[in-house]
């Protein structure tokens, strides 16, 4: 169970497995096939897709996971859409303007939309999806807290709306691209109450037809889409929580497409002719976090430089993780708004560690304890390498399995983690805001220790602004303070590997773990 | 199945009562020589290989079995030696099941005699006791009891103490409940012997054959759910080798490097087995009455 | 103790039993973190108020004893309440529960078709060679780890030789190997079983009879001595079924079967109070319910067990 949402940055494809080269075609050979594609337009046929685990539910108020976005995001459309390229473009809404001082956002509607059901797409169904989010039904879900900068949504007419905001919201766009505000037809929604969570209507390119909980979810073509029909005439989500199992169904052609093959096992495809892997970065960040409070080893800036520096990434991300990843310098990838090219990650130096270790008063045979959720069985050997390379500069490291819900509910929040404990984060948005905010501001859940005014105040000023020159100035310089302070351990950023059946075409996996099959068809 | 060929079943098992036993002897013999094997190159595990198989070397990762002397099973994904981890590993399986099954048979045989041989209040609540264990699905119990405590060796062990001593109050229960009519009870009763006196001196011994069979067999079913339960990541601290542990820690891989995954696996199946066959011969000959049929 | 009275203290335990695994897993679970955390762990904006709000959604807020008190009252009328994150229970036990049915009949299947004739052949070569040879076989079937067996199921027979599904629920291939694994460790039980059965009816005086009356061998076997030892081998092995159905956790997950093992774990990692206390209940009761007849039919055969 990965914690968090994880969110892309850009399509970091790292060149250096020999995979990833050879998958990094994907792209080229989507827009060469699609010219193909539509001048010979049929195919159709049936596409399997096996996803980790079953979201549950289908209401995008409701929706905690990436995996909801994965497969919801060919059910619904936003208001904005953002494809694998990233880029936000009109979906549903047709352009938007800021008025009034940036207090009231217009948007313009796309017209002839239609939902599943027949519904016409207006400004009515604007005002209800949002209306519902924010009112007594949303306060149930977990979606509403990220859009409550909304103050409240006005009809101009059928096909203008107005959003009159409470406060500055610089992630506001972004987020009307995916999940909370995916938006859902007034009549059935208020119809259906609770059952709409079981059977979802939207106006994607795919028409929901059942679903099996733990087992699968269905779907067919939607004839009617705004952006016109899909390729293909099914398409089939099968949830298979274990790595191995779902490379087994690959291999055996139970599926065509699988999500997150085992960076440990990328190799038996080598031998597979009729499958390609497919990386892309991903959006999550892998980290330890330390304790930085009085009293504790980790509290001595040296001693949390020479950690920083006693870990080779590197070698780590070439053998354990398949060489698909990238040393990060802080809490985010490439991809995020905010990230800082120039600033380095520590230089893998034992010998100045051991130095670094002496001058701050630690014997060698100290011992240290790395927290981790136990259900992560992959971070753990991640943590054992980590451990022995402590072990070369005098460090006697154990690792220490935690629950993952107790982590998150207890040991985190209430600051009795051990010296190091794991933390893997990224947000869909692809903004440092929400990791930073989250991790540096005080007296967040997920910051026991840090207490530092100047990054307050940066965290806040930034959050107020749509002016984006100073608000990634604001954000790189939280990175740069966490860095100097060596707050952390940043590790790496890897990539989410797909397994791809050759018979699939004009695939492109999007950084933010959602997939969009609009242009897909199978041989 | 050509049955018709030897349809003279009951005088030939008569004949062949002698040559029986020797072949008893030998599912002993086989069971013994597996267990005692294996136990004593756990036991010295600490000599042959004094770090543990707990070297971690990036360098020599995933080599293939059968191919250098200094790794004659290979290595695993962080390049330790698979032979000294499976080797090493065993302790835990020993140590979980020997003294999970030691506890186990403390509060069950406690609790059966008690509910065995005063009936009424007694029998009734413990035995319910003993239903609730059994209508307690044992794994969703573990995963709960895990999330609230964390892993641990002391927590694994605590778990199948709980989960096992129902089997020894039920067999000592029944045990007793038959003795305690017999004559020889009523006439140590009737003599105004104590009540401790009669249960350890007379009804105890009677049921002891039952019991060690059921001991084997657990130290075999435990070092099995010990496996599950390390390989579910709820077992003991995945920093002490263990067979479970490694089975977890080989299943990204088992396409990958089928090794990390087949030597643990052979190791518990080889144990299981020994003592398997010895509890089953112990059956033959302890528990003619069948009372520890599982 | 005429029989109806037995049988109504049987039940009253049995209730009292359900009572007492319901309320300790309703209290056990709620100590084990928050469902609201769980929910929004991945959002950065979230304020307690926000969590607050949640908590009343789910019903948390309430005292323990009311939350209960609802939770069993709705179950036995019916209405199993409304997963956290997923829908309403009864829709996904609709899918669990079968699934978990079938796999632990189709497991019995192929274990009763490899231990039934093994254990006649054993019962028939008492003693002899290949008595030895199914007994130790059985054994190392009942020695390996079960989610290992089903893993080196998988890999050979859906990746090495492509013949069965490897996971999931699509369609009566996909049963095989799950089946296969459990089978296989359920037979060293059930052949031992089996050949005590037939060695008992072998040696009664009908058996006896009907041999002399010159039957032949195999209709001996098959019709006679077979039919009389059913009833012994069908008790144990419904016995076997209670345990069973709880004890499929480890090989659903492994293969992939949405039985109710998988049902409870997750509701477990995800802190769904509902699903996991309505999963278990169901599950205690099918084994209190099995236990229950066991205790009612050894009553009736066996008079004294209903002295008290």
């Amino acid at each position: 169970m990965t914690f968090n949402g994880k969110c892309n940055f850009g399509k970091n494809y790292n060149s250096r497995s020999r995979k990833a080269n050879l998958k990094r075609g994907v792209g080229v050979v989507t827009a060469l096939s699609l010219m193909a594609l539509s001048s010979v337009a049929q195919a159709g046929g049936k596409l399997t897709v096996a996803q980790v685990r079953d979201p549950g539910s289908w209401d995008p108020i409701d929706t905690f996971t990436l995996a909801w976005g994965s497969v919801a995001s060919n059910l619904f459309d936003g208001l904005v859409y953002r494809g694998p390229d990233l880029k936000l473009v009109p979906g549903l809404a047709t352009s938007w303007e800021f008025l009034d001082n940036e207090s009231r956002i217009r948007f313009k509607l796309r017209e002839g939309v239609q939902f599943h059901n027949g519904e016409p797409f207006n400004a009515e169904a604007v005002k209800f999806t949002f209306e519902r989010l924010l009112g007594d039904e949303g306060a149930k879900g977990p979606q509403r807290s990220n859009y409550t900068s909304i103050e409240q949504i006005k009809i101009v007419d059928d096909y203008t709306v107005d959003f009159i905001m409470k406060r500055p919201d610089p992630v506001l766009i972004t987020k009307l691209a995916g999940y909370g505000a995916m938006i859902v037809p007034p009549k059935y929604t208020a119809k259906m109450g609770e059952e709409f969570n079981l059977k979802p209507v939207g106006t994607g390119p795919f028409k929901f037809t059942s679903y099996t909980p733990s087992v699968k979810i269905t779907f067919e073509k939607f004839e009617d889409h705004w952006r016109g029909a899909p390729k293909l005439d099914e398409l089939v989500y099968r949830f298979i929580p274990e790595a191995s199992t779902r490379m087994a169904e690959l291999q055996s052609g139970g599926v065509d497409v699988i999500y997150k093959v085992p960076l440990g096992s990328l190799s038996v495809f080598d031998t597979h002719d009729n499958i390609e892997l497919a990386p892309v970065a991903s959006p999550t960040i892998d980290s330890l976090r330390l304790k930085t409070t009085e009293g504790a080893l980790t509290s001595d800036i040296r001693v949390r430089k020479a950690l920083n520096m006693a870990i080779d990434r590197n070698a780590i991300i070439e053998s354990l993780l398949g060489g698909q990843g990238k040393p990060i310098s802080s809490l985010q990838g490439a991809g995020s708004f905010g990230y800082d090219a120039s600033l380095e990650t520590y230089e893998y130096d034992p010998k100045k560690a051991k130095a670094l270790l002496a001058e701050a008063g630690v014997k060698p045979g100290t011992k240290m304890t790395i927290d981790y959720r136990s259900a992560d069985s992959d971070f753990r050997e991640v943590a054992l390498a980590i451990t022995s390379y402590l072990r070369m500069v005098g460090l006697e490291v154990k690792i220490n399995p935690v629950e993952n819900s107790v982590m998150s509910k207890d040991v985190i929040p209430n600051g009795k983690t051990h010296e190091m404990y794991q933390f893997g984060w990224g947000g869909w948005t692809f903004d440092f805001d929400n990791t930073a905010y989250l991790l540096y501001h005080s007296g967040e859940r997920y910051n026991p220790y840090i207490k530092s005014a100047k990054m307050d105040a940066l965290l806040e000023k930034q959050r107020l602004t749509y002016d984006r020159e100073l608000r990634e100035e604001a954000l790189q310089e939280v990175a740069r303070m966490a860095h100097e302070q060596a707050l952390d351990i940043p590790l790496y950023n890897l990539n989410t590997v797909y397994g791809i059946s050759s018979r699939v075409k004009n695939f492109e996996p999007a950084p933010d773990d959602r997939l969009f099959f609009l242009n897909t068809s199978v041989e | 199945m050509s049955l018709s060929e030897e349809n003279i079943i009951l005088p030939e098992a008569a004949k062949k009562k002698r040559s029986l036993a020797k072949y008893w002897s030998f599912e002993l013999l086989f069971g013994a020589f597996l267990t005692c094997s294996l136990g004593v190159l756990v036991l010295c595990s600490g000599l042959l290989f004094p770090d543990g198989g707990e070297a971690i070397d990036l360098r020599a990762r995933l080599m293939e079995p059968f191919v250098s002397w200094q790794h004659i099973l290979g290595t695993d994904s962080l390049g330790r030696d698979i032979l000294a981890r499976v080797i090493t590993g065993g302790k835990i399986s020993y140590l979980v099941g020997v003294a999970s099954t030691l506890g186990a048979l403390v509060l069950g045989t406690l609790v059966g005699l008690v509910a065995g041989y005063y009936r009424g209040f007694w029998d009734v609540l413990l035995m319910r006791f003993a239903d609730i264990q059994l209508a307690l699905p044992f794994i969703l119990l573990a995963i709960t009891v895990m999330a609230i405590a964390g892993p641990g060796l002391d927590r694994v062990i605590g778990l199948m103490i709980i989960s096992q001593w129902v089997q020894y109050a039920r067999l000592v229960r029944s045990g007793v409940l038959s003795l305690r009519e017999r004559e020889f009870v009523q006439a140590a009763r009737s003599y105004g012997l104590p009540d401790a006196k009669i249960i350890f001196g007379h009804i105890l011994p009677n049921t002891l054959g039952p019991i060690i069979i059921l001991m084997t067999l657990n130290v075999a079913n435990n070092i099995l759910l010990e496996s599950s339960l390390t390989f579910l990541g709820l077992g003991v601290d995945p920093q002490i080798p263990s067979w479970g542990g490694m089975l977890a820690d080989g299943r990204n891989y088992v396409q990958v490097a089928w090794w990390i995954m087949v030597f643990p696996g052979l190791a518990i199946m080889l144990t299981v087995l020994g003592l398997n066959l010895m509890g089953d011969w112990l059956r033959d000959h302890l528990d003619p009455l069948g009372q520890t049929a599982k | 103790m005429p029989i109806a009275k037995f049988a109504i203290q049987r039940l009253l335990q049995a209730v009292f039993v359900v009572f007492v695994v319901t309320i300790f897993v309703a209290f056990a679970i709620r100590l084990t973190g928050d469902p609201a955390i769980m929910l929004v762990q991945e959002s950065s904006n979230v304020t307690e108020a926000d969590l607050e709000r949640i908590r009343a959604a789910m019903g948390l807020n309430k005292p323990f004893l009311v939350q209960y008190k609802d939770f069993i009252l709705g179950f036995f009328n019916g209405d199993m309440g409304t997963s956290f994150f997923r829908g309403p229970v009864s829709n996904l036990v609709a899918v669990a529960l079968p699934a978990t049915l079938a796999l632990a009949v189709a497991s019995m299947v192929v274990s009763m078709l490899i231990s039934i004739p093994l254990g006649i052949r054993a019962a028939l070569h008492k003693g002899g060679l290949s008595d030895q040879i199914i007994r130790i076989g059985s054994l190392v079937g009942l020695s390996f780890p079960n989610f290992w067996l089903g893993l080196m199921l998988m890999m050979v027979f859906s990746i090495k030789i492509p013949i069965f599904n490897s996971s999931g629920y699509e369609g009566p291939a996909s049963i095989v190997l799950p089946a296969v694994t459990i089978g296989i460790i359920l037979t060293a039980t059930n052949v031992r079983l089996v050949r005590t059965a037939m060695l008992e009816t072998l040696g009664a005086q009908y058996i006896m009879v009907a041999r002399s009356k010159g039957l032949r061998e195999r209709i001996v076997v098959y019709k006679h001595a077979l039919r009389n030892s059913a009833i012994t081998i069908v008790t144990y092995m419904g016995l076997q079924f209670g345990n069973l159905v709880g004890g499929l956790v480890v090989v659903e997950m492994v293969f992939n079967w949405p039985g109710m093992g998988s049902l409870a774990l997750d509701a477990i990692y995800q802190r769904d109070y509902p699903v996991l206390q309505a999963s278990i209940t169901l599950l205690a009761l099918m084994i209190v319910a099995v236990n229950f007849t066991v205790d009612l039919v050894y009553g009736l055969l066996d008079p004294r067990i209903r002295v008290e």
